[in-house]
C-alpha cells in the first residue's frame, strides 16, 4: 500500500449563499520517497490539501489514508498525536517562538511528546549540527538570518522523525540565495528517502522534485513525474552559492 | 506534557510578558492583602473582647436564677435543694452551691471606716470547685471566716455622716462598678486601700421591727483575699451557707426555709471545657431557669465577630474577584496575541489539554504567585497597623490588636490560586477552540 492514498476528497467552505469548493474531489497517490511539488494558482487549493495531508482539516468528504492512519475517521485528540508522530511542517513565515533559543524551538515538538530533557537536547542538537546550525545552538530567532530560521523549522520539523515533511512555500520569504540552500536541503533529506510535498510558486524548486502536481480551482489538473529524479546538487546553483 | 516542561513553559510565557503580568498581579496582591488585614484586624478585636470578657468570670461557671426572679412564669420547681441535687446530675457538672445574696440592710465597718460589699453564702463544700485564685490566705469558709474580693478593701472611707441606718448606706445590692478608678469617683474614698487579710471586720446589720430600728454587729475574720478579676465580682463577700442563713435569720426574723421557697440563685460548677459549660448551659434553660455565663456572653460575642469576620472577608473577596477579570482579561489578551503560537502548538501536536493547561496553568501562576506576595504584604501592613492603633488607642502592652489565625495565609493563597484557575478557563477555552489553519495564517 501507497503512503498516501487520497480518494474523493472535497473540502468545501460555505460563507453565506456561496460555497467555495476549495478542493473538489482530488485522488493522488503519493509513495514514500517521493519530493511532490504542489503548485497552481492562488486560490487553487494547494494550502487545503497540504493542511489536509498534516491533519489540520478535516475533509467535508471523501478519505485521506496517511501511513495506515484514516484521517478522517481520528477525532481532535487522534490527529494530534497523529501531528506529533508522522508529519513535520514548515512554514512560509518559519513560526519559531521568538522568547526560545534555536534548540529550544527545535525540541519544542518533543515536549509534547514526553521524551526526556536530555534526549531533547542531543536530538536537536545533532539535527542543527546536521543543518549546519551548530555554532547557533542558543541564539534566539531575532539573532539569526531568514535562511537560518528556516533552517531551524526545517530541524523542528524533522525532530520528531516524520513521514511526511510538508512545506508550505518554504522558500516564499527567502531570496533566492537563500531559498536555493533550503531547496538544497530538501533535495539532500530526499536522498536520505525522506518523503516530502512542497507546496511553492517557485519553478526552481519543481526541477528538484520527483514529481509535479499542478491545480486549479480545487483539482488536479496535471501529474507529471520528473524526468531527472535526482538532480545532482554538485551541479546545481545550490551548492555553488553554499562553496 | 510532562509537569516540568509545563512549568518551564508558563515561566517562559509569564516572563515574556511580564509587564502585564505584573500589573495584573496587583489586582490579586490587593485583594489578597486586603484579605489578610481585615481578618487579621477582626480576628484581633475579637481576641481583645473575648479577653477582657473573660476576665469577668470563671468560664465555666453558669449562674442560675430561679424563674420567679424574672417574673415567675417559669415552669421550673424553685431553686429548692432537691432541684440541686437534680442539676449535680447534668452530664458535664462538677458541682452546684447555692449562691444566696445576703438581701437585709448593713454597712460594713473597719475601725471607724465604713465599707461595702456583695454578701454571698456559698457551700464550702464546693470551694475546691470554685477555682478561686487567692492572692493572700486560704480558701476555706467556716465559723465567721470570709473570703473577700480584691476590691473590698480598698472601697473603705471615713463614715460621712452618722445616720447609717438610712439605706444610703451601701447594702448588699450588687453595683454595677468596673474596676477602682469607677469606684473612686463613686464615693470619696479617702483611705488608701486596706490589707484585710486576717483582720476581723464588722458587719453592721438593721431590721426594723415593732420597737423600730435595731442594730447588731456581727464580726467576720477574713481568711482569704481574692486576685483581682476585674469585675464585680472583686466586691463580693463570700461566707458559708450556715453564716448567711443566720444573718438572714436576724434580718428577716424567722429562718429562712430553702426546702420550701429556693433559693434565689445557685451557682453551676461546669467542667472546663466550653462545649461542655454550653451544652450544660442549655440543658439547664431547657429545664425553665434563667442562666448567665460568660461562655455564653464570649459565644454569642464569637458569633458576631464571625458575622464580622465574613462581611469584611467577603468585602476583601470583591477586589480578588476584580483581579480575577483582570487576569481573564490579560489572558484573553495573550490568546490573542498568541494565537499563530497556539496554531504551531497544536501543528507540532499539541493535544487541546495541553494547550489548555498552559493557559490554566499562567492564569493559576499569576494568582498564586499575587497570593503569595498579597499574603506577605498584608502579614507586614497588618502588623504595622496594629502597632499604629494600639499607639492610638493606648492598649495596655501585650494585648494585640492583630491576631492572623494560621488558617488565613493558606486560605488566601489558596484562594488567589483557585481565582486565577477560574479566571484562567475562558481564555483556556478559546486558546482550545482556535482552528490551527486559521491561527497559523493570522497575523
Ligand atoms: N477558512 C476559509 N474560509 C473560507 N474560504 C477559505 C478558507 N480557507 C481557504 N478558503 C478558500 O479556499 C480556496 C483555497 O484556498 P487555499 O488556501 O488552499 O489556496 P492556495 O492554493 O493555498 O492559495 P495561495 O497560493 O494563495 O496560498 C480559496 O478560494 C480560499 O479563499
Ligand atoms: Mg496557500
Amino acid at each position: 500500500m501507497a503512503l498516501i492514498e487520497i480518494r474523493g476528497l472535497r473540502r468545501y467552505y460555505v460563507m453565506g449563499d456561496t460555497v467555495v469548493r476549495a478542493l473538489d474531489g482530488v485522488n493522488l497517490t503519493i509513495e514514500q520517497g517521493e519530493f511532490l511539488c504542489l503548485m497552481g494558482p492562488s486560490g487553487s487549493g494547494k494550502s487545503t490539501l497540504l493542511n489536509m495531508l498534516g491533519g489540520l482539516d478535516k475533509p467535508t468528504d471523501g478519505s485521506i489514508v496517511v501511513a495506515g492512519h484514516r484521517l478522517s475517521e481520528l477525532d481532535e485528540n487522534g490527529l494530534a498525536l497523529y501531528r506529533q508522530h508522522e508529519v513535520g511542517f514548515v512554514f512560509q513565515s518559519y513560526n519559531l517562538i521568538p522568547t526560545f533559543t534555536a534548540a529550544q524551538n527545535v525540541e519544542f515538538p518533543l515536549v509534547f511528546t514526553g521524551v526526556s530533557p536530555e534526549e531533547r537536547r542531543h536530538r536537536a542538537g545533532n539535527l542543527l549540527t546536521e543543518l549546519g546550525l551548530g555554532d547557533r545552538l542558543h541564539h534566539h530567532p531575532t539573532e539569526m538570518s531568514g535562511g537560518q530560521q528556516q533552517r531551524v523549522a526545517v530541524a523542528r520539523s524533522l525532530i520528531n522523525q516524520p513521514h511526511i515533511l510538508l512545506g508550505d512555500e518554504p522558500t516564499g520569504n527567502l531570496d533566492s540565495k537563500t531559498g536555493a540552500e533550503i531547496l538544497n536541503l530538501f533535495v539532500r533529506l530526499n536522498r536520505t528517502g525522506q518523503t516530502l510535498i512542497i507546496v511553492t510558486h517557485d519553478p526552481r524548486v519543481a526541477e528538484y522534485g520527483t514529481r509535479t502536481i499542478h491545480m486549479l480551482d480545487g483539482r488536479i489538473v496535471e501529474d507529471v513525474e520528473n524526468a531527472q529524479t535526482n538532480p545532482d546538487p554538485e551541479l546545481s546553483p545550490t551548492e555553488e552559492s553554499l562553496s | 506534557m510532562k509537569l516540568r516542561d509545563l512549568f518551564l513553559l508558563v515561566v517562559a510565557n509569564l516572563n515574556r510578558m511580564r509587564g502585564r503580568v505584573v500589573m495584573t498581579m496587583m489586582g490579586v496582591v490587593i485583594g489578597t492583602a486586603a484579605i489578610v488585614i481585615l481578618i487579621s484586624l477582626s480576628s484581633g478585636l475579637q481576641a481583645s473582647t473575648v479577653d477582657n470578657f473573660s476576665q469577668f468570670g470563671s468560664l465555666n461557671q453558669i449562674t442560675v436564677f430561679s424563674g420567679s426572679r424574672f417574673g415567675g412564669d417559669s415552669t421550673a420547681e424553685g431553686l429548692t435543694p432537691s432541684a440541686i441535687n437534680d442539676l449535680e446530675d447534668i452530664d458535664g457538672v462538677v458541682a452546684v452551691t447555692p449562691y444566696e445574696q445576703f438581701s437585709g440592710q448593713s454597712v460594713l465597718k473597719y475601725n471607724r471606716l465604713e465599707g461595702f460589699g456583695s454578701i454571698y453564702g456559698i457551700d464550702p463544700l464546693v470551694l475546691p470547685d470554685m477555682n478561686f485564685e487567692l492572692s493572700e490566705g486560704s480558701a476555706t469558709l467556716g465559723a465567721g471566716a470570709v473570703i473577700i474580693g480584691s476590691g473590698v478593701g480598698s472601697g473603705f472611707s471615713e463614715a460621712s455622716d452618722s445616720d447609717q441606718g438610712q439605706g444610703g448606706g451601701p447594702t448588699g445590692g450588687p453595683r454595677m462598678m468596673f474596676g477602682p478608678g469607677a469606684q473612686a469617683s463613686d464615693t470619696e474614698s479617702t483611705t488608701e486601700a486596706l490589707d484585710l487579710y486576717g483582720k476581723t471586720i464588722q458587719l453592721e446589720l438593721t431590721r426594723m421591727s415593732e420597737d423600730g430600728q435595731e442594730n447588731r454587729t456581727v464580726r467576720l475574720r477574713v481568711a482569704g483575699v481574692l486576685a483581682s478579676s476585674g469585675g464585680n465580682e472583686d466586691y463580693n463577700i463570700y461566707m458559708s451557707m450556715k453564716d448567711l442563713d443566720s444573718l438572714l435569720a436576724w434580718s428577716r426574723q424567722e429562718r429562712p426555709n430553702w426546702v420550701q421557697d429556693g433559693y434565689s440563685q445557685v451557682m453551676v460548677i461546669a467542667e472546663q471545657d466550653a462545649d461542655v459549660t454550653l451544652a450544660v448551659t442549655e440543658e439547664i434553660t431547657n429545664r425553665g431557669y434563667f442562666t448567665m455565663s460568660t461562655t455564653s456572653i464570649v459565644e454569642s460575642l464569637n458569633s458576631v465577630y464571625a458575622i464580622i469576620e465574613a462581611v469584611l472577608g467577603g468585602v476583601a473577596s470583591i477586589a480578588l474577584l476584580v483581579a480575577a477579570i483582570g487576569i481573564a482579561n490579560t489572558m484573553v489578551m495573550s490568546v490573542l496575541e498568541r494565537t499563530r503560537e497556539i496554531g504551531l502548538m497544536k501543528a507540532i501536536g499539541a493535544r487541546n489539554r495541553d494547550v489548555m493547561a498552559v493557559f490554566l496553568a499562567e492564569a493559576s501562576a499569576i494568582g498564586v504567585i499575587g497570593g503569595v506576595i498579597g499574603v506577605i504584604v498584608g502579614l507586614v501592613l497588618a502588623q504595622i497597623i496594629g502597632v499604629v492603633a494600639s499607639a492610638v488607642v493606648g492598649t495596655e502592652s501585650g494585648t494585640t490588636l492583630v491576631v492572623t489565625p494560621l488558617w488565613l495565609p493558606v486560605f488566601a493563597i489558596v484562594f488567589s490560586l483557585v481565582i486565577g484557575l477560574i479566571a484562567g478557563i475562558y481564555p483556556a477555552f478559546r486558546a482550545v477552540q482556535l482552528d490551527p489553519v486559521r491561527a497559523l495564517r493570522s497575523e
